[in-house]
């Protein structure tokens, strides 16, 4: 179990930093709650809004 | 030699050091912190700092929503809930007045409707097969269970299927949120919230002593529902919005199926303009990715620093089974339900938003079912 923790870790943060270095990042760290119109945690639409 | 032993003069037990997870926590830990402030985003290292000292605290304190959901269904015990209850006021106090009065902060609000109710009971089904709901699947993950990490892989594969049903099941209907200071203001909105956490606390007590069970919150858990609490006032303090856990998992899984090929981009949650962004940029970008990489570390740290890390053996199939399961029922549960224990319970009633306490009674039913198809993997009731 440990030797797949340790792939896991490793990969796992590899797979983030190879992400973070390839993905466009417009600033601060947002949730879909900080988006106009959304009315979940995702993001999802009012009911009234549809 | 990974493990050294060091005395604990207080105690008299040996306390050993899992120096090789304890290291690779920390330097995980570090560089993604780096990574963040090389961007000149200390919030989002505040984010990360925030979820480790919540993976630290959780392993620590054993903090379970799961098994305090189930020890009150089982035995009538309420103990673990009123600690869940002390988080959840402690974090009102901040999250009520400061989302009303500043424009820069918001509480955890969700439509009330089928989609909710329909999610919170299939989550709560699958949070009693997997033993563990968003941040007990985190924090046990980060402690060393191969079993939970078996939850979190189906837990993040659920949560994509939970996107792609999510718009569908919206349009069964419902109503905006409803929150206690859009209608009483900033403090009788947080006396309201307040209010009702204290009567839900009544009510559980009261369930106890009918049953003669114990509901006085163990020390550990009372210490550990204030630092929680206290925790979850940095991360919103921090983040903008009440600590959530779930969108994370939609996330790594929606990016992961898109370096496998399939395209996300045309289904219509990922077309909403947050998790649109959230697929479009890294997931450093994303509040919820960064407390839960900070708390499977801090979990991790907190595990290796006390005994060798990850050194049982797997769990027979029928719990791996049962793990699974649970995950891919929590993690389609959280999209539909608006989130799992801690977004949806703790951050919407902390929010004094009617969809939190909602969510709660559409959970009870749910553990009740998922307590009865435990014995089916082996696993016991209690």
């Amino acid at each position: 179990m440990r030797t797949v923790y340790i792939a896991v870790v490793v990969l796992g943060v590899a797979a983030i930093l190879a992400d973070h270095l390839s993905s466009p990042s417009t600033g601060r760290a947002l949730s879909p709650e900080d988006f106009a119109g959304a009315c979940a945690p995702c993001g999802a639409p009012c009911p009234s809004k549809k | 030699m990974t493990t050294a032993t060091l005395a604990a003069p207080d105690q008299g037990a040996a306390v050993r050091i899992d120096r090789l997870f304890l290291g690779l926590a920390l330097a995980s830990a570090s560089i993604l912190i780096a990574v963040v402030l090389l961007d000149h985003q200390p919030a989002s290292a505040a984010l990360i700092v925030g979820g480790f000292g919540l993976g630290v605290a959780f392993l620590k304190a054993e903090f379970s929503y799961t098994a305090s959901w189930r020890r009150f269904l089982t035995r009538g015990e309420a103990g673990g809930l009123l600690g869940g209850l002390i988080v959840i006021a402690i974090c009102a106090c901040v999250v009520v007045p400061v989302a009303a009065l500043s424009p820069k902060y918001g509480g955890a609000i969700a439509p009330l409707g089928p989609s909710l109710i329909i999610g919170a009971f299939v989550f709560a089904v699958g949070m009693q097969l997997a033993n563990g709901c968003g941040s007990g699947t985190l924090y046990t993950v980060g402690g060393g269970s191969g079993r939970m990490l078996v939850a979190l892989l189906f837990f993040v594969i659920g949560s994509v299927l939970g996107s792609l049903s999510l718009p569908a099941f919206l349009t069964l209907g419902g109503i905006d949120p409803v929150l206690a200071s859009d209608y009483l203001g900033a403090w009788g909105g947080l006396a309201l919230t307040l209010g009702s956490i204290a009567t839900a606390g009544a009510c559980v007590i009261a369930v106890a002593r009918k049953r003669g069970a114990n509901f006085m919150p163990s020390r550990r858990y009372i210490i550990g529902g204030v630092i929680i609490g206290l925790l979850c006032v940095a991360v919103f303090a921090a983040g903008g919005h009440p600590w959530s856990v779930t969108f994370a998992f939609t996330v790594w899984g929606a990016r992961a199926a898109t370096a496998l090929g399939f395209d996300l981009s045309h289904a219509a949650f990922w077309q909403w303009p947050g998790p649109k962004r959230a697929l479009a940029e890294s997931v450093l970008s994303d509040t919820s990715s960064l407390t839960d990489l900070g708390m499977l570390f801090g979990a991790m740290a907190a595990a290796a620093a006390s005994k060798p890390f990850a050194t049982g053996p797997w769990p027979p199939l029928k719990s791996l089974a049962a793990a699974a399961i649970g995950g891919l029922l929590m993690g389609w549960g959280a999209r539909l339900g608006f989130g799992c224990n801690i977004g949806a319970f703790v951050g919407g009633v902390a929010s004094g938003s009617l969809h939190g306490w909602l969510w709660f009674l559409a959970a009870l039913p749910g553990c009740v079912v998922g307590i009865r198809l435990r014995p089916l993997f082996g696993l016991s009731r209690e």
